[in-house]
Order: structure tokens, then sequence, then C-alpha cells
């Protein structure tokens, strides 16, 4: 467990791993590479010359400053609506904090409303103690300042979800669209499962393009930065679990763009059933390590478009079978500080849950329930989602919503990482099926069949 | 003798100091820990996996690195110790800049009016040759001098 880690923080690079961490290697740059000259447009270089005020200078030079360093020779105007990673309102971001109240104090606005990561907190969906909730409180005491200051810069009210890009969230790109998003798992399926244009933004660059209404091209926003500079051949005897391939890829590629092949043999197409599937791996893939886009043969649009075309020349080959898929899991640690203990709490949906995994997992407890004989649930459990998918969910599924309330089951709308790495809440012991979940925080990782039993029978199964 | 390299200058200027040298991942969050938790005013290295640094002060000092490495919110971080002035002087990175580095610095010098000279793209032979409590010297051509 590192440091970072171990004091709550969270974010990119958990295997501490070198990378460029935009999405796009920069390995073989050299100092004495050409500078390419950044053109920008009259209305552009007005702005940098500070005929739209001070504050929009300093936007638009940060962000050029940014592009010259990835190599962006133009800006392009961006698409769509922002999203925004930064979601807690503590002491530790309160510099952000400060330049967005200017922002927001000089009446600026991003160029559509936008959507941010989930709370960390839930405390209706998922109470806690007296003394976690007044920790909580004190770590997380500018949230109210935050939301203020969201709200003023254009945020949709009360649209906090890492899965934006869920038709019940609505900020859902189309194809080509250009974005300068963050949050690593939502760059990932909106780069890779509907084929719009964004680069890993940090904190911070995500605001001052979206305020601006334009980023830097470079890396993944060009059509040489989407090539796949590495062959994935997925040869496992059964669909794989998607958090495993999407971790063995991270691991592998770090953060260059890989083409999986393989994979068609189960997923026939992005609909509402497999859209679950391609955000788990994806977001497996940035967080083991720092993709922010794959291509799927026969599945995901740009592969569907230009198949292996879009393999680089020279590209590398990894081959993903069951014993490398085992290979993976037994080298998970487990970061209980009672290695044997059982689960406190079970939790699901890191990134947030699709509609299509909450019928899912609702049936899957049901029918195990059933088997068992069992009116309640033997662990707290708590599926992660959206306000607007948990509502899609109860009113096109009733029985089953009923039925798993009835159980005692809750689906609260906060960040599931980000609640176990909360001081006092973060010491409990926590399995969950999301490599995301378990790389960031000292939760332990589990197979589908494996949480269902814990959370009927409260044990492992034998 | 002195030996010089040539980066490229992310955050050009003329800087010249003492050099401390990490040859793993700078984790910025993991490092400056204190300062963001518990509000610490102190530029010492926090982060006990780093063996070359831990406990090191950076304050003032030319920070050699091959990049920097961990938590998304590391940005925030530079800002804090650049606010706090426990900065270090320059960051000489021996890879490409990394996006989490580059936010946190250009935010810095954009936002607050305060730069870490900063140059990139020194090679792996130069964390080689510098060691820490070297004097270093830098131009904002991305001249690089260890003295």
């Amino acid at each position: 467990m590192k440091q970072h880690q171990l004091e709550g923080q969270i974010g990119t690079d958990p295997n501490f791993s070198h990378a460029t961490h935009t999405g796009h290697s920069r390995k073989n740059a050299k100092a004495s590479d050409p500078m390419p000259e950044l053109k920008l447009t009259p209305e552009e270089q007005a702005i940098l010359d500070g005929k739209s005020g001070d504050l929009l200078k300093r936007a638009m030079k940060t962000i050029c400053d940014y592009g010259r360093l990835f190599g962006a020779e133009k800006l392009t105007s961006l698409d769509c609506a922002p999203h925004m990673a930064m979601s807690w309102g503590s002491d530790g971001v309160e510099p952000f904090l400060k330049i967005y109240k200017q922002l927001a104090d000089a009446g600026l606005k991003t160029y559509a409303p936008f959507t941010a990561d989930p709370k960390p907190m839930d405390f209706d969906g998922l109470p806690v103690s007296k003394e976690e909730r007044a920790t909580a409180d004190k770590v997380y005491n500018r949230m109210d300042e935050l939301e203020k200051i969201n709200l003023a810069l254009g945020m949709k009210k009360d649209h906090w979800s890492c899965a934006c890009y869920l038709p019940q969230m609505g900020n859902t790109p189309k194809f080509g669209d250009n974005l300068a998003w963050s949050e690593s798992s939502a760059i990932n399926y909106t780069n890779s499962v509907l084929g719009a244009r964004t680069n890993r933004n940090s904190m911070g660059i995500d605001m001052l393009c979206s305020i601006l209404g334009k980023a830097p091209v470079f890396g993944l926003m060009t059509d040489e930065g989407r090539k796949a500079k590495w062959l994935i051949e997925v040869k496992t005897s059964k669909q794989p679990h998607p958090e495993m391939i999407g971790s063995a890829i991270g691991m592998k590629v770090m953060e260059d763009v890989s083409y999986i092949t393989g994979m068609d043999r189960f997923i026939k197409e992005v609909n509402e059933e497999t859209s679950g599937y391609l955000k788990d791996l994806g977001a497996a893939t940035a967080s083991n390590g720092a993709v922010g886009l794959y291509h799927m043969e026969g599945v995901t649009p740009e592969a569907v478009k230009s198949g292996r075309d879009l393999l680089v020349e020279g590209y590398q080959t990894y081959v993903i079978d069951d014993a490398e898929l085992e290979r993976i899991y037994s080298s998970y640690p487990n970061l209980w500080k009672e290695k044997d203990g059982v689960p406190e709490r079970v939790f699901l949906g890191c990134p947030h849950m699709s509609y299509g995994q909450m019928v899912e997992w609702g049936n899957r407890i049901i029918k195990a329930m059933e088997k068992a004989g069992k009116t309640k649930i033997a662990l707290p459990t708590y599926f992660f989602g959206f306000t607007g998918v948990k509502d899609d969910f109860v009113k096109r599924n009733p029985e089953i919503a009923k039925k798993i309330a009835g159980y005692g089951i809750s689906i609260p709308k906060n960040c599931p990482m980000m609640w176990c790495s909360t001081p006092g809440t973060g010491a409990e012991r926590i399995a969950t099926n999301s490599n995301k979940t378990r790389v960031y925080t000292t939760a332990r990782f589990f197979f589908d069949d494996a949480l269902a039993h814990l959370i009927v029978h409260g044990e492992l199964p034998k | 003798m002195s030996k010089i390299f040539k980066g490229r200058p992310a955050l050009p200027g003329n800087v010249e100091g003492s050099a401390e040298v990490s040859h793993i991942g700078f984790n910025t969050c993991a490092t400056y820990v204190e300062v963001m938790i518990a509000g610490s005013n102190s530029g010492v290295c926090k982060d006990h996996d780093n063996p070359d640094l831990f406990n090191h002060d950076l304050t003032d000092k030319i920070l050699c690195i091959p990049q920097t490495i961990g938590s998304s919110s590391a940005a925030t971080l530079f800002l804090i110790i650049l606010e706090k002035n426990i900065a270090p002087k320059a960051m000489l990175f021996a890879n490409h800049i990394d996006s989490l580095a580059a936010c946190g610095l250009l935010m810095g010098d954009n936002w607050m009016d305060k730069r870490i000279v900063t140059v990139d793209l020194l090679g792996d032979d130069f964390l080689d040759a510098v060691k820490t409590g070297d004097s270093v010297k830098i131009s904002e051509d991305g001249t690089v001098e260890i003295q």
C-alpha cells in the first residue's frame, strides 16, 4: 500500500509506472525534436492578447502552454458538454476553489452545462456512524462551496456521476465530438465506446478548456494518436470478466492504445446490456494502467469502421488466455488488516452501475436468495449509481427493485472509491467487483459468483 | 569537471541550486502529504516509498526526477507549495513531462505568477550523472550544467 493511498488520495497511476498520463505515449520524444508551432485563429489570438479580459487571457495562455508541451499545433472547438472529475470539496483543493471562484465571480460559464463525478458521501443511501459522519464533514468541509461554485460556472444541478455518458444522465457525446474531459473511466468510455475524442485531462485544464470551449489538439484527439500500438488477442475459453481483461491490458500497455480481438465471440454490439461490460473493462484499463482508448474488433465504432488498419506498423502483441488472467488475479494483494476477515460491506458499481447492470445484479441476487430460502441479505450491499439510472431501473423493473429493497440492498449515489478513501470509513473490509476500487483503496476484488455468495450467506464459498 | 545536458525548457529560466535526485517516479501527493492533510508548512519529502528523497527538504532545491507519478490531485499540491513558498526552485525531468506535473506547474505559473523552472527530456544519462548535493546551473535555453 503506497502512502498516497493510505492517506486517502485518489487518482492515476497506482502502479507507479512512467507515463505522460495524457493517454499519449511520448516515449521516443527527444529534446532536439522541433517544437511544432501552435497556430491560433484570430479570435483565439485576441483572447490570448487580453481583449476579453485578464481571466480569459490566463485561461487561454494556460491551455496553449499545455498544448505546446504535448505537441499541439492548433486548438479545436469543443462539442457536447464538459465532464469534471473534481467532486470533493476539501482544504486539499483550496487553490482550485480560489481560481474557480474568480471565474464564477466574473460571470464566466462553461460552453455547455457540465456534469461532475459523484460526491464522496451519501448519508441517506449509505448511512455511517455519528463519529464517521463528523470525520467526513471535517474532511469534506468545502462541499457546499464547491457545489455553489460549480452551479455558478454552469453545472447541471444534481448531475454527479462518473458514468455521465449513460442516457439517463444525458451527457452522451456523439462519434467524432471533441471534448476536454477529466475522470479516467469516462474518458476511456467516450473515446472507446462512443468514438468521441478527448485526452486524459487533469483538474484545472478541464475547467479552463470548458470555459473557453477550446482544447489543444494532440494525442487521443488526433487520427494518429488513436492508432493502436498493441494487438491484444483474447483467447480465453469463455467470456472473461471485464475487470480482469481490463486489468491485464492496463498493466501491459500502460497508456498505449490497444486493438482487442477475440471479444466479438461474446459481444456483438454496444447496447443497454453490453455497455456496462465495456464501461468496466475500460475503467480497469484506465486504473490498472493509464489507458484512454481501446478498440475492440467488431464492437467499438472505430474498429467497426477501420478494422485492423487502426494498428500501427510494428505493433506489439499480447495474448490473454485463461492462464494469464489467473496469473493477474493471483497477483492482487490482500490489503485487509485481518486477511481472513469477513467483509463488512459489499460494493458494486465503480464506475457507477448502468441500467443493464442493475437488472443483471438484481436478478443474480434474487436467484441466489430464493435458492437459499433467505429473506434478508447477510452483508450490507450497495449498488452505486446515478439517481436517474436508479429511477429508470425501479420504473422498468418494479418487481426486481421491490425484492432487492426488501432484502436490504440500497442504491446510493456517491463514489464508492472516495468513500473507501475517507478517513474513518476507509478502514472497513470492503468486498467489490471493481478493479478500480481495488487499486485505489484497501478493498478486495472478488468475482461475481463469490460476491453473490457473500451477499447471501455472509461468507466466502468453500 | 562539469557535465552539460540539454533538455527542453518547458518553463524556462536561469537558476542555480543544489540537486535533490530521485531515481524513481516522484510522487507529488505522497511527498507533500503532510502539507495536504495536516496543513504543514514544511517542504520535507514524506514519501517513505522514495528512499532517495524521504526526509530531504526540497525547498528551493533543484529536483531531478524521471517523472511525477501518483494521484491526479497532484496539481493542487503544486499550487499549495508555491503559495507556502516551500516549492523546489526547479524541476528537471529525465523523461517527457507528465500531464499531472504539467497541469500543476502551468497553473502555478499562469494563475499565481510563481514559476518553478522546468526542463524535461534530459535523458536517462542525466539521472545517472547528477547526485544529490551537486551544484546545478540551469539556463533558459534548457541547458543544465552539473558543476
